[in-house]
Formats: structure tokens, sequence, C-alpha cells
């Protein structure tokens, strides 16, 4: 590794010294002018190896603001990082980029979004920014996996859409760690990208910074499914606070889960549906090369398609669809049961979801 | 005469042990012993029955007596009940009583320092065991011990008129007229529940084929009012049932109706904060029995099960598959009855609410929570419930809901059903019994394959959802002997009535 980004990385390990203060150095000075200058809280050389040893140890890279690979996008940024390590490809960042964010607790029917749009995009040779945390983002980024597997070629010749993780801890502190699996397939597939140093903790505040360089590396962000605060809500307004389209797909009113993206939507963004909607908003004609739509799924009797009318859109226990559907339970059972093998309905702890908006 | 016997007995579980308690005057100085492994209580009673021999204007023998408690194994005898025993004997050595008074009766009270004969715990049972001999209880405890006597049972107020009787001087107290047996119905009823068809059905299902359930729902939904009006749609007790379940309910001093025997299935709610030997039964002497063994014939309730401590939950296991709880400990061991139906309420999640889009809490935390039930409990549960809140329109509709005497009707004709069919209800059809009395039809073999084939059904699950089916299919049905096929209806209505109650992840084909 160049010894000057090995320095950079030593230097962002320093306690006390925020990244906007090494910017500030990092942007006029190299790495090892600026630990001349910072003297007697300077990284000493013990420091300087043990931080070689983490990064060689997770394979990790590393880039900072004076460096030729840092990010063009984020050297002008308001908030700008100073120092990045990533592991995977920065020329990843040279794709078109659309983020994928959402809350934590998606419904069902948000995952298959996320999941889905991730799908098509990734497809159409958008690479997928999104955060690697449970629910949405993590969604996102197993459609992008799907995407990737169904092409079977390595990612490096694939014209899919790469994917793209900026995550809060340090690259060695792996969380969630359901998400393991994901974590490896973008670091191998794609690019993963933090300012943190390794061994850090994913403390609470550094999810809202994260957000922050999230934003930062989108052209597009698309909210899938949000409460009316939280996390994603953050990343909204670091991307408006930078001029960043933000738009938002409809959800129930009455899901509290699609609080914030209705918000979104009463607020002027522009609503997302599917693929299209996200493509043309990228100025990408993808009239002629439509991806030809296959669903699997067999097209349910116009009985059953009256039962997810039924529905609403919105999660139902089985006590709610029999009033509604006023049938008993026996031939409402057997309905469920048919949509449910089908694919159309799933059953998350007693409520019924619809997947997909196909028939409707 | 220096030596005497008197027969008593001591309880020990949910049952009576003869006791033949001795009684040796002699020579030495004034004392009393008792020997025999007794407890604290029984040893207690050296100062109760001095008191009460005085009080009466009895003798008191100024002599070495011993007392010993003689059964035919080894073990600690506990309670009170052998007061009256001990003081006969004493007038029997006396030679104030005549010796065949042993030999005739039996004595089971506590004597208080005046003389009075005082209930004691367990009378059922203690009275049950005696053999061959008149038995004599206190006046308070005539009913109870008259449930299961095999021989006469007489009563009296003190003492002093225990010896009279014995003597010939005076009249038993006579026996007073019994109450009103199969005493004021329920007073909860179905037909207070509004709305909340699936549940209602689930609970019939239940009732009739005595399947457990999990109610799973929102704070205020209803899962409790539900759960407690499961004990008005079950039929009432047959005489042998309530018998036992009067037993259980005397040896652990629970209150019993004012018949004096229980003929309506009990319904149990322990708090969930019970402990272990609370629940399941037990103690150093006694063994009393537990809320397990009290549920017995009847419903046991666990509201909130998330809160009950994890090993409370998971020692429900054997006795929910035995029907049956044997407890041992380092001086005794017994076996005491658990054959109850399970009906269980829990949150989906912490914040109570869980339906998507609603509930705040994300995967883990749902996990975490779900993770206090284990799984083989889980999978216990034949039937699994969501109960949302019921519909404004439902809250305020004046007609009322079908009343727990018709659904009652309905359960008891199943139960009959499946007793005629099969000699027992259909949530103890064993896996050779199934594929006799509830045969599949191609349709339904299809539809329980698929989901073994996705994984969501266990081995036990299988089994499980054949049972529910075959309850479903006898409510449905109007013949009488009803062995006909299970079709795919009745077991996509018993998969639709086990929802999964972990949070689905790979819901999508994806």
């Amino acid at each position: 590794m160049n010894q000057e980004c090995l320095l950079a990385a030593a230097l962002s390990a320093v306690p006390r010294l925020g990244t906007r203060r090494l910017g500030a150095m990092l942007g006029v000075q190299t790495p090892s002018r600026a630990i001349e200058m910072l003297g007697c809280e300077a990284p000493s050389r013990t420091d300087i190896e043990l931080m070689a040893a983490k990064l060689a140890k997770g394979s990790m890279s590393v880039t900072y603001i004076g460096a030729n690979d840092y990010p063009q996008m984020l050297l002008n940024d308001v908030a700008r990082p100073a120092v990045l390590f990533y592991r995977g490809d920065l020329q990843v960042l040279q794709q078109r980029r659309v983020g994928i964010v959402g809350t934590r607790s998606a419904t069902a029917a948000g995952r298959y979004m996320a999941s889905h749009l991730a799908y098509d995009l990734s497809e159409q040779g958008v690479a997928i920014v999104s955060g690697l945390a449970r629910g949405v983002d993590a969604w996102a980024h197993k459609g992008v996996l799907l995407a990737l597997d169904r092409e079977g070629v390595s990612a490096s010749e694939s014209h899919c859409g790469q994917p793209i993780a900026v995550v809060a801890s340090g690259l060695d502190m792996t969380y969630p760690k359901e998400n393991a699996d994901l974590w490896r397939f973008v670091a191998e597939n794609g690019l993963l990208l933090t300012e943190s140093p390794p061994g850090t903790m994913p403390e609470a505040f550094r999810f809202p910074l994260r957000n922050r360089i999230l934003a930062a590396l989108c052209e597009l962000v698309v909210v899938i499914e949000s409460h009316a605060k939280g996390g994603s809500m953050i990343t909204v307004e670091e991307a408006q606070r930078r001029d960043i389209t933000v738009m938002a797909v409809p959800g129930s009113p009455r899901s509290l889960s699609s609080a914030g993206t209705n918000l979104l939507l009463q607020q002027g963004c522009a609503p997302v549906v599917d693929a299209t909607d996200v493509m043309v908003a990228l100025g990408l004609d993808n009239r002629r090369n439509h991806p030809q739509v296959f669903d699997s799924r067999r097209t349910p009797s116009l009985q059953d398609q009256a039962l997810i009318a039924h529905m609403r859109g919105e999660a139902v226990t089985l006590d709610q669809l029999l009033m509604r559907a006023s049938t008993d339970l026996v031939q409402t059972a057997l309905a469920l049961g048919r949509l449910e093998s089908e694919g159309w309905v799933v059953n998350n702890a007693g409520w019924w979801e619809v997947l997909g908006m196909g028939c409707q | 005469m220096a030596f005497a016997s008197v027969r008593s007995s001591t309880l020990l579980g949910v049952q009576g042990k003869e006791v033949d308690v001795e009684i040796h005057v002699g020579m030495g100085l004034p004392g009393f012993t008792i020997v025999g492994q007794p407890d604290e209580a029984c040893r207690e009673s050296r100062d109760r029955v001095r008191a009460a021999l005085l009080s009466c204007d009895l003798p008191w023998p100024n002599r070495r007596i011993t007392v010993n408690l003689a059964t035919s194994v080894h073990e600690r005898k506990g309670g009170a009940g052998l007061d009256v025993a001990i003081a006969i004997g004493l007038l029997i050595v006396q030679d104030v009583l005549p010796n065949e008074v042993g030999e005739r009766f039996a004595f089971i009270s506590e004597l208080g320092l005046d003389g009075t004969l005082r209930p004691v715990a367990g009378v059922v049972p203690l009275v049950a065991a005696i053999d061959d001999r008149v038995v004599v209880v206190a006046q308070e405890c005539e009913r109870e011990a008259r449930i299961a006597a095999r021989n006469e049972v007489v009563c009296a107020q003190t003492l002093a008129h225990v010896v009279k009787c014995l003597m010939g001087e005076a009249q038993w107290t006579p026996a007073q007229p019994r109450g009103v047996i199969g005493a004021a119905p329920p007073t909860a009823d179905m037909k207070d529940v509004r709305g909340q068809a699936v549940a209602r059905q689930a609970l019939e299902i239940a009732a009739a084929g005595a399947h457990h359930l999990l109610l799973v729902g929102p704070p205020g939904a209803g899962k409790s009012m539900l759960a407690q009006r499961m004990s008005s749609i079950l039929p009432p007790l047959s005489n042998e049932e309530a018998v036992a379940t009067t037993i259980i309910h005397s040896a652990a001093q629970s209150p019993l109706p004012p018949s004096g025997i229980i003929t309506l299935p009990p319904l149990r709610a322990p708090h969930h904060s019970t402990s272990l030997v609370a629940m399941v039964g037990g103690g150093s002497t006694t063994m009393r029995p537990g809320e397990i063994s009290l549920a017995t014939n009847g419903v046991l309730f666990l509201d909130e099960l998330g809160e009950f401590a994890p090993t409370v939950l998971d020692a429900l296991r054997q006795p929910l598959e035995d029907g049956v709880v044997r407890l041992a400990r380092a001086k005794s061991s017994v076996t005491m009855p658990a054959k109850f139906l399970l009906v269980a309420a829990t949150n989906p999640c912490p914040c109570g609410e869980g339906m998507p889009g609603v509930c705040v809490c994300d995967d883990s935390a749902k996990k975490r929570y779900l993770r206090r039930f284990s799984g083989p409990l889980l999978d216990r549960f034949d039937l699994r419930v969501a109960v949302s809140r019921p519909h404004v329109d439902e809250l305020l509709a004046d007609t009322p809901a079908e009343s727990s005497q018709v659904i009652a009707m309905r359960v008891l004709r199943v139960r009959q059903l499946a007793m005629l069919r099969s000699g027992c209800l259909n949530s103890a059809l064993s896996a050779d019994l199934l594929d006799e009395f509830a045969p599949l039809t191609t349709d339904a073999a299809a539809l329980l394959r698929y989901h073994l084939e996705r994984g969501r059904l266990s081995g036990r699950g299988y089994h499980r959802i054949r049972r529910v089916a075959r309850t479903i299919a006898d409510l449905l049905s109007t013949s009488d002997h009803s062995t006909d096929q299970i079709d795919e209806s009745h077991i996509a209505t018993a998969l639709a009535l086990r929802v999964g109650v972990h949070p689905q992840l790979n819901g999508d084909k994806l």
C-alpha cells in the first residue's frame, strides 16, 4: 500500500481529530506533512504499524482527499469525509448510481418492492447504493445479488449495475451480523465503503453521518418505505441539501411504514411505481430495450383476484378479510392457500400481505 | 393396656395414604415423642392434643408417651390430620374407650386447643384412602368427605362429642342436605364477544378436539376475554372426571363449589410470575399439586405467554405430551394428573401491534421477543390464531353473538362422535390411527406435501394439522358416524388457523 494512504488511515484514527479538521489539513497538504504539523498529537510509529496490519488483514484500501482516486462527487461536498476505507473497486462509482433506502421494519410489500426495483435497475446497468442495514437496505442488495447471479458472469464483465454500500462501522465490524453474507457479496462484486477506521463499533451517532456520504454518492435517492422520522428521512434531508433528486414509493395511508414516503410525495417528490420511473428520472431512455416482464406466477382466478382486491394493498388478518369479503372461513382459507402457493400473498405472523401490484 | 393403634391417613401429591397411628404409654419420665418421620405440623400435634384433652376434661397420662406413624413405605408424613387419631389412641390406652374403636373407626381431623374438630386440606383423597372403617371428620368438611368415600362417613363437632358418640352416649351430627349439584352456569358467556369470527371458530375447534390454542394479537384485541370463555363451551365433567378433579382441588386446598364437587371444567389462569413449583407442583413433604394438575379436565390459560420464565414454560412440555406429571424428590416421588387444554395469549412483538406497516419493531427485536417461547412449545399448539381488534361496527352491534350454550352443544356432539369412532378425542389420535380415521384425499395430501416441502411444517406439525382437520371436518359434517375423508378445504382451514408466529423473511419468490 501507498505510504501516504497508510499515513492518512493512521491520521483518521487519531482521537479528537475530527473529519472536518483532518479534511482541512489534507485538502492542502500531504498526510506525511500533516503528521509533522500535528506534533505530539500525531500517531506514533506503533500506531501506524498497527493500522497497516489491520488494513492488510481486512484487505482494505484507503483513499483520502488529496489522493488521485478520491471520488469526484465527494470532493466538492459540503461535509466531505477526509479519509475513506473501502473494499472492492472505486471504478464502480463511474456507473449511474441510484440509492435505495428505507425502514428497518419493512412490510413484506416493501421488501418485495426494494428487491424488485434493485433487480430491474441493476439489469439496466444502474449501480445500487444502500446502507446494508436490516429491512429495505438489505433487500435492495439482495435484488442486485440476484441480477448478477442471473447474468452468470463475473461482476466486472457484467453489464449489470453493481452494488455500492456505505456502512457506519469499521469494515471489520460486520453489523448487523445477519447481513454478513451480503457484506461480503458487496465487497467482492462492487464497493463497500466507510469513513470509520477499522475496529470502529457501530455506534448510533455514526449512522446519520454515514447517511450524508450515502446521499452524496447517489445521483438519485428512492425511498421505499419510511416512518415519518428515522434514518431514511435523514438520508433524504442530506440528499436535498445537495440538490439530489429524491423519489418515493407510495404506500397505504394507513400504514405507518409508509408515513414518511407519503409525506415526501405530499411535499412534491416524484412517485416511483417501477424501475421505468427511475430510468426516466435519470434521463435514461429504456423504452427500446424494455426488459421482458416475466412473472412466473399464474394469474389468479377472478374469485381470488376479488379476494386480493379486498386486501386493499395493506396487511390484513383473516378476521378482517372474512368481514370484507363476507365469505366463510373455509372458502377464504382455500383461496389464501392457492394464492400463497403461487406467491401472490404471504402470511407474516398472522397478517396476510399482497406481493406485487400485478393483478390489482 | 399400654398400646393402641388407630387408623388415619396422610397426603402425598393428590393421593391419600393410610397411616396406623401407634401409641405406647409406659414407665419413664413424662414426655411425648412422635416418631416415623413426622413433619413440623405433625410434631406440633403434641401440644394441640394435650390441650384438647385437658379442655374436654379427658384424662392425660402423665407418663412416657411414644407415637409411631406406621405406613407400608418409609416416607415423611405431613399435615395436622392425625391429631384426633392420636387423641383417641391415648384414650384407648387409658381405657376410656374400648380397644375395638381402633379397629372400627378412622379419624381425619385437626384439633383446636379447645377440642373442636377442624377441617384439614385434602379431605377428599384422605377419606378415599381409608378402607373398611367408618371415617370420622370435622363437620365443616363432611360434604367433601363423602365425595370419594368408600365407607360410611360421620362427623362431629368436638373431641368430647366424638368420645360420647364412640361410647354410644350421643348421636353423630346428622348429615346436612346436599347442595344442588351442577351449580350456577359460568358467568362468562361467548355471546359477549363481538366480532372475532376466526377466533370464535378456533375456540370451538379447540374445545371440540381438545387442541391447544395460541392467540396472538395486539393489546385490547380481546385475547383474554376469549380465553376466559373457553371453559364455558366445554361439556360438563363426567362423574369420574368430576371426582378426580375434586380430589386434586381438595388436595391443593383450592376452594370447592357449594355442592362440594366440581362438575364444570375448571379454568386456571396463573399469573406470569408463577414459579416452576407452583406450576407443575411439588414441595418437600406434601407434594402439593401445581396449576397444571388443578387445570386437569379443564383449561390452563397462560396470558402474556412471553412473560413467563422460560424454565416454567419448558416444564409444560412433558405433561402436555403425557397427560400426567411425574415429580421426584429425594424422599418421595409422585405422579399427578395433568391433562389440560392449554390456551395461551401473547403479543406478536414488543410494541404489541404486530401488524406490518404499523409495528415499529425491527425483525431482530421481533425475533428476540419470540425467542422467549421455545420452538418445541410453539409446535405443541395445534391452533395459532391472529386476533385483531374488532371493527367498530361489530363492537357497537346490538345483535348478541352466538351463546356458549349453542356452541357447547356442537362441541359435545363432535366429542361424542370422536369417542365413538376412535375411543379418544381427535387431538389424541396417534399417527397410525390418523391414517385409519382421517384419510386424506389426493388434493389434501398434495397441499400438505407442498407445505412440508417448503419447510413450513415439521413432522409433528404435519400430524397436528391432520388432527385439527379431522375436528374441522367433524364440525362441518352433519352425519352422526363420520369417517369421511379429509379434503383440501379442511386442511387449508387448519393451515390458516395455524399461522407461523415468526416473521417470514423469505416471503417472496426472489
